[in-house]
């Protein structure tokens, strides 16, 4: 209740702030950093899309905010804020509340994200009177409605089924109705369409863009999948090796690349139509956790890194709409064109 | 009867391509799988016999050097394709004629030599290469087998010059699969696949598991080889944009059956069948023109209790009575794409 007062009282504030973000793991050959710096806001009702590649620490920024850090992962420092009240401390009981009530999540495969053991119906109503104070029967109720607005057919007959009588798709349908179950002000979705056909990750992603502008409900989106960000963010945040390289509007990032990384993970995606006979490549790897290089952990493999790339890491510098972490971009307001 | 008239067709086409002379002809494969319940369940509870019709009819030819792809959702029968292909799976009912050879006489004898010009990649790199083999030895094994080289030395040469195509270094002929990324472990398939010198590879899926970036370095290697070693691949793919890069010709499945089959230009710039075009239509729009997908209602049917008649029909915005009936043939039309569709047929499309 505090929390909805507050963030009633200063309706500019961000519904989500992350500062400085680091985890770490530790291993017996010394600290991982997987997270490093990292820092983004989402407001109340805004898509936040999260790329990048397999390693770049997405889905870890992800479950920290829901509180789902696998041990030994820890946030060594920095601070997660939901309307402007810090979550990143909490106790299991206390975060247990948050998550569902205020911060929903869907993960990629809906198979394991549902207990194959009980019934949609009884995991719904469970979720539903967690977090709200409703009879039985009105929770029962409130499970129908919900399976009937994310599109499943026969929703009073469908309760009652089990989650393998569903269908990939129809089963990410009821993880979607789960995540909204308690009107969460923020989903966090990780790679929601990953598993799925690409018939049905059209179908989910214009359900998921529907029910969340019906609600009002924020969405952190992450995924690999650039195309699923050019119809769904408003914002994107790229990460590279656990910072964000880029996070400005989506139109910027997509059309207007500003970091290196962008430009050659955006050349590198097959379109149709184009008659390019050879994609652009970013030559090499992402660098592993434990040897990331020093300054720039792009420079390696980035086409215009010069020396201050190789000594001094850059933080996210405004770029016209953006912020970019590049020293390409450093004097780029006063020069008004970026190289 | 229809059977006899698309054989007809076939033969006919294969005139009208003279100039490109196919490597590979798939004659109306069908693989038919028995997942019947087991034979007490089925005499004490009268449980049927049931039938996986997983591929129903399925032709196609590959000219020399050139890509025929083929796209679907899971389950309509694209890996069972690749996979008769290979001689992996032997096909209920058809053939598949390798320069002019079956593939299902290439088991012994004479056969064998021209069975390893046929080679396949598959789509998880960390469950196809052996994580107890060196490097050296995965690549080796065909070369080995198919005593394409004499002599230890010779295969270590030839090993590191296949690791130096796929651009990789000499040394890493010395390490485990486990040391090596995603990426990397499907350049190592590549290099296997080529280490028996084949002319026709069989692409099962080959970038789905990796990052965009990444797949951008896999797809361009195997264009360069393909250009190289005039190499001819089938590519089974679900992904569209990937296939419009790769392919010359693009076959669209659907439950087992291929429902178009056309040049690549003329598939995207004019699709035809319904299907094929909720599939473009679902390709996410990356101009951010902000025109509305339109996301086709409904799921593939279940493979064990089709659809009758065409069986895309309870997803078509087009289907009528005959749709529901009567199954459409491939038929070809003026440029030279090939449609199963009643609605196009009759211009209702």
């Amino acid at each position: 209740m505090n929390s909805i007062q507050a963030a009633q009282a200063a309706s500019s504030a961000p519904l989500l702030e992350v500062r400085n973000l680091v985890v770490e793991f530790p291993t017996r050959r010394g600290v991982l950093r997987a997270l490093d710096d990292v820092s983004f806001t989402i407001s109340p009702g805004e898509v936040l899309g999260v790329v990048g590649e397999s390693g770049a620490g997405k889905s870890l920024t992800g479950a920290s905010i829901i509180g789902l850090l696998e041990p030994p992962g820890r946030i060594a420092s920095g601070q997660i804020l939901l309307n402007g009240e810090r979550i990143d401390h909490l106790d299991p009981a206390r975060m247990r509340r948050i998550r569902g009530k205020e911060i929903g999540a869907i993960f990629q495969d809906p198979l394991t994200s549902l207990n194959p053991l009980y019934t949609v119906g009884r995991q719904l109503i469970e979720t539903i009177q967690t977090h709200l104070d409703l009879t039985a029967t009105q929770a029962r109720a409130r499970a129908v409605e919900l399976l009937a607005s994310t599109g499943i057919p026969a929703p009073e007959a469908r309760i009652d089924h089990y989650p393998h009588q569903f269908s990939g798709g129809m089963r990410q349908r009821v993880v979607i109705a789960l995540a909204l179950a308690a009107q969460p002000k923020l989903i966090v979705a990780d790679e929601p369409t990953t598993a799925l056909d690409v018939s049905i990750q059209a179908q989910i992603i214009a359900l998921l863009k529907t029910l969340c502008r019906e609600h009002g409900t924020a969405v952190m989106l992450v995924t690999h999948d650039m195309g699923v960000i050019a119809e769904t963010a408003d914002r994107v945040a790229v990460m590279y090796a656990g910072r964000v390289a880029e996070i400005g509007p989506v139109a910027d990032v997509i059309h207007r690349p500003k970091h290196p990384y962008t430009v050659g993970l955006m050349g590198s995606i097959p379109a149709v139509g184009s008659t390019k006979d050879r994609l652009a490549q970013i030559d090499g790897a992402m660098p592993r956790l434990g040897a990331i290089p020093q300054g720039c952990a792009f420079n390696p493999r980035c086409p215009m890194a010069f020396d201050e790339c190789r000594s001094r890491r850059p933080d996210l510098m405004p770029s016209g709409q953006s912020r970019v972490a590049c020293w390409l971009h450093e004097d780029a307001l006063t020069q008004g064109s970026a190289a | 009867m229809s059977l006899i008239d698309r054989f007809g067709e076939q033969l006919e086409r294969g005139r009208d391509i003279e100039a490109a002379p196919a490597l590979v002809v798939v004659d109306d494969i069908a693989k038919i799988f028995d997942v019947s319940a087991p034979w007490l369940n089925r005499v004490l509870e009268r449980k049927p016999r049931s039938l996986l019709r997983a591929v129903d009819g399925v032709s196609f030819e590959i000219p020399q050097g050139q890509t025929l792809a083929l796209v679907g959702e899971s389950g309509c029968g694209k890996s069972t394709v690749a996979r008769m292909l290979v001689g992996l799976y032997a096909p209920s009912r058809g053939r598949v004629l390798y320069n002019g050879t079956d593939i299902a006489s290439m088991g012994s004898g004479s056969g064998r030599a021209m069975r390893s010009q046929l080679q396949m990649i598959f789509q998880d790199p960390y469950a196809s290469l052996n994580p107890r083999w060196k490097v050296l030895d995965i690549i080796a094994e065909p070369i080995r087998v198919h005593k394409l080289r004499q002599g230890q030395a010779a295969i270590t040469a030839r090993v590191e010059e296949l690791l130096g195509q796929v651009g990789l270094a000499a040394a890493d002929a010395q390490k485990y699969p486990h040391q090596f990324s995603g990426g990397q472990r499907q350049r190592l398939s590549i290099a296997r696949a080529l280490a028996s010198e084949p002319r026709f590879l069989v692409c099962d899926e080959p970038t789905s598991a990796l990052d965009v970036s990444v797949q951008a370095q896999v797809l361009n290697l195997m264009r360069e080889i393909q250009k190289r070693e005039s190499l001819t691949y089938l590519f089974i793919s679900h992904n569209l944009a990937v296939v419009h890069h790769v392919s010359d010709q693009v076959g669209v499945m659907y439950l087992g059956r291929i429902v178009e089959l056309a040049p690549k230009r003329t598939l995207f710039a004019m699709p035809r069948h319904p299907y094929t075009r909720m599939l473009l239509d679902a390709i996410p729009d990356m101009q951010m023109t902000g025109k509305a997908r339109t996301p086709v209602a409904g799921e593939v049917p279940n493979p064990l209790n089709p659809p009758t008649g065409c069986t895309f029909h309870p997803r078509c915005p087009y289907a009528n009575e005959r749709c529901r009936s009567e199954r459409p043939a491939l038929m070809m039309l003026a440029d030279g794409a090939q449609v199963a569709c009643h609605a196009i047929e009759e211009g209702r499309a």
